[in-house]
């Protein structure tokens, strides 16, 4: 496992540790790498991100229309491996983990050890000093920086 | 092989901690890549110190480089975590015959024996070693017999034959769990990382006894992971009812079981009452078992 | 009301149980159940699913067939599952209850599950 920012490590190692997911990545709204586990190629996250983004941006969108407020989550079923895309609000904007899982785990501990995330990250979020600079001005360096720092480029 | 080289890779690539580096050092070794062995084997070992085969594996690679002193170190980790280990005294043995020391290759080579009754390859080099101690031989000679196994080790041109790759592990006679053979197909103590320690084993079933507690090790961890985050305290028993058998599980717990359980296979139409008091006495026997080892 | 009803309140009604759940094994999520306040029911179905279906897979994996029944003793309570056709019967309870009673009841069930 490697994470951007530190304040997200030990909430994700426990999911990993917990859930037994073959993959995951965690990312802000917009797309932009905190963490991620499995993954062999840092374009392989890049892709992985922004299609998650896309797809919690159109889920949300979709339930807004349907039911007056946005999905969730999203789970897909493939023949040998499942995803699913959940979202963590945090005090600093939500939080999205994707997470790819095969036939050693099971949708209901993913979706169970994904609540207990949701808690523990967005505690973790509180402990963050509320001062530090966005960095949303500099997304392109700032999600480079991201990369490199997770697999070991720096 | 190489796409069983791939394979594994990913595997290990995905579960750092899985036991695949096992395989996959050993077919990077019979590959000729001992440099990407002897890497993936050192990862490995760091995760599981105390897995006998880690070491063992090591202790081959190490056979294959001429480092008879790393392999020798190695095979004696290998014994002090199960000194009946048939491959590490295999393996100590014919370092020892390489170098001279033929008193010590012949104990280790009759302790591979004693494992391995039916191995043709200990017998011949055990009767060699004892007919040049018989002759009082003051060197050992050019060649070493080989074994069967298609495992070629690499040596050094100028070195004598290949130190073989050791047999898989036997647990030697004497379980004790003699007393509850009658009513149990199997009883076996197995570490944390499904390994058995010592067990029930009619002859020449070591390998069936092997993979009875590798497969069914993942139901404690299991079932320990249910139980932490279900808040029902440590699990005490487990019995699986399956058409051909009924299997038991306890943890040997304290100081002395660690992470090991005790494992008890009964016919399937014993009454459940009778499979608890079995696993039980079992577990007693277990725990005295390594407390004598300790 | 789902036709598991009648077998979850069976098992129910006994003393000690505190949850009874139908299960599907590949997923982990209830299919139905019957729960005391208190209980977490997603939590139960997840993670004794994922036991029940390692044990099942275990069993077979070692050559004694497909997986039957399930018992498990813990400190502070027990469980029982038994499984049919991608579901699982699954009971929760504590120490105090009598385990062959409990057992009988989720056998008679288990052909209800399909």
């Amino acid at each position: 496992m490697q994470t951007a920012e530190a304040w997200v490590a030990t909430p994700l190692r426990q999911f990993l540790d917990d859930a037994r997911v073959r993959v995951a990545v965690l990312m802000n709204a917009s797309g932009q790498v905190l963490g991620q586990a499995g993954f062999a190629r840092s374009t392989d996250v890049m892709s992985a991100c922004a299609l998650a983004a896309a797809i919690n941006a159109t889920a949300g969108e979709l339930g807004r229309q349907l039911e007056g407020k946005p999905f969730e989550g999203v789970h897909v079923a493939g023949r040998d491996q499942q995803a699913h895309l959940g979202v963590a609000p945090t005090p600093r904007g939500p939080l999205l983990l994707l997470s790819v899982f095969d036939e050693h785990t099971s949708l209901g501990l993913v979706q169970v050890f994904f609540e207990e995330f949701r808690a523990r990250i967005a505690k973790a979020a509180l402990a963050i000093d509320a001062s530090a600079p966005q960095l949303a001005a500099d997304f392109e360096s700032d999600l480079n920086r991201n990369l490199a720092a997770l697999f070991g480029r720096t | 092989m190489s796409d069983e080289i791939h394979r594994l890779s990913d595997e290990l690539a995905h579960d750092p901690s899985s036991l695949a580096f096992l395989r996959l050092a050993e077919l990077l070794r019979r590959s000729g890549d001992v440099a990407a062995a002897e890497r993936v084997a050192q990862r490995g070992r760091a995760r599981h110190p105390g897995l006998a085969a880690g070491h063992d594996l090591t202790a081959r690679i190490a056979a294959d480089r001429g480092d008879v002193a790393a392999a020798e170190d190695a095979w004696r980790t290998v014994l002090r975590l199960m000194p009946a280990h048939a491959g590490a005294n295999k393996g100590l043995g014919f370092l020892a015959y390489r170098t001279g020391r033929l008193r010590d290759a012949e104990a280790h080579l009759a302790q591979a024996a004693r494992g391995n009754p039916d191995d043709e390859t200990i017998a011949v080099a055990l009767a060699t070693v004892r007919a040049e101690l018989a002759a009082a031989a003051p060197a050992p000679p050019a060649v070493v017999v080989a074994p069967a196994a298609a495992v070629p080790a690499a040596v050094p041109a100028a070195g004598p034959a290949a130190i073989p790759a050791p047999a898989t592990h036997v647990e030697a006679a004497g379980s004790p769990f003699a007393d509850l053979s009658a009513d149990a197909d199997a009883i076996l103590i197995v570490d944390r990382d499904g390994l058995v320690l010592t067990g029930t084993a009619p002859a020449g079933q070591s390998e069936r006894e092997a993979e009875l507690g590798a497969h069914l090790s993942g139901v404690s961890d299991e079932a320990e992971r249910a139980m932490r985050h279900l808040e029902l305290g440590a699990w005490a028993t487990i019995v699986i009812e399956a058409p051909g058998a009924s299997v038991a599980l306890a943890p040997i717990g304290g100081l002395i079981g660690g992470d090991a359980v005790v494992l008890v296979a009964v016919p399937r139409t014993t009454p459940l009452g009778l499979v608890r008091r079995v696993l039980d006495r079992a577990t007693q026997l277990a725990r005295a078992w390594l407390e004598a080892r300790a | 009301m789902s036709a598991f009803q009648p077998a979850l309140s069976a098992v129910m009604r006994l003393r000690g149980v505190t949850a009874c759940l139908v299960v599907d094994e590949h997923d982990g999520v209830i299919v139905d159940s019957t729960l005391q306040f208190g209980m977490r029911g997603n939590v139960l179905a997840a993670l004794l699913a994922s036991l029940f279906r390692k044990a099942r897979q275990s069993v077979a994996a070692a050559g004694f067939g497909d997986s039957a029944f399930l018992t498990l003793e813990a400190e502070r309570g027990r469980v029982c599952a038994v499984g049919q056709g991608g579901l699982v019967l699954i009971a929760v309870a504590d120490p105090r209850t009598n385990l062959g009673l409990l057992r009988v009841e989720l056998n008679k069930a288990r052909a209800g599950l399909g």
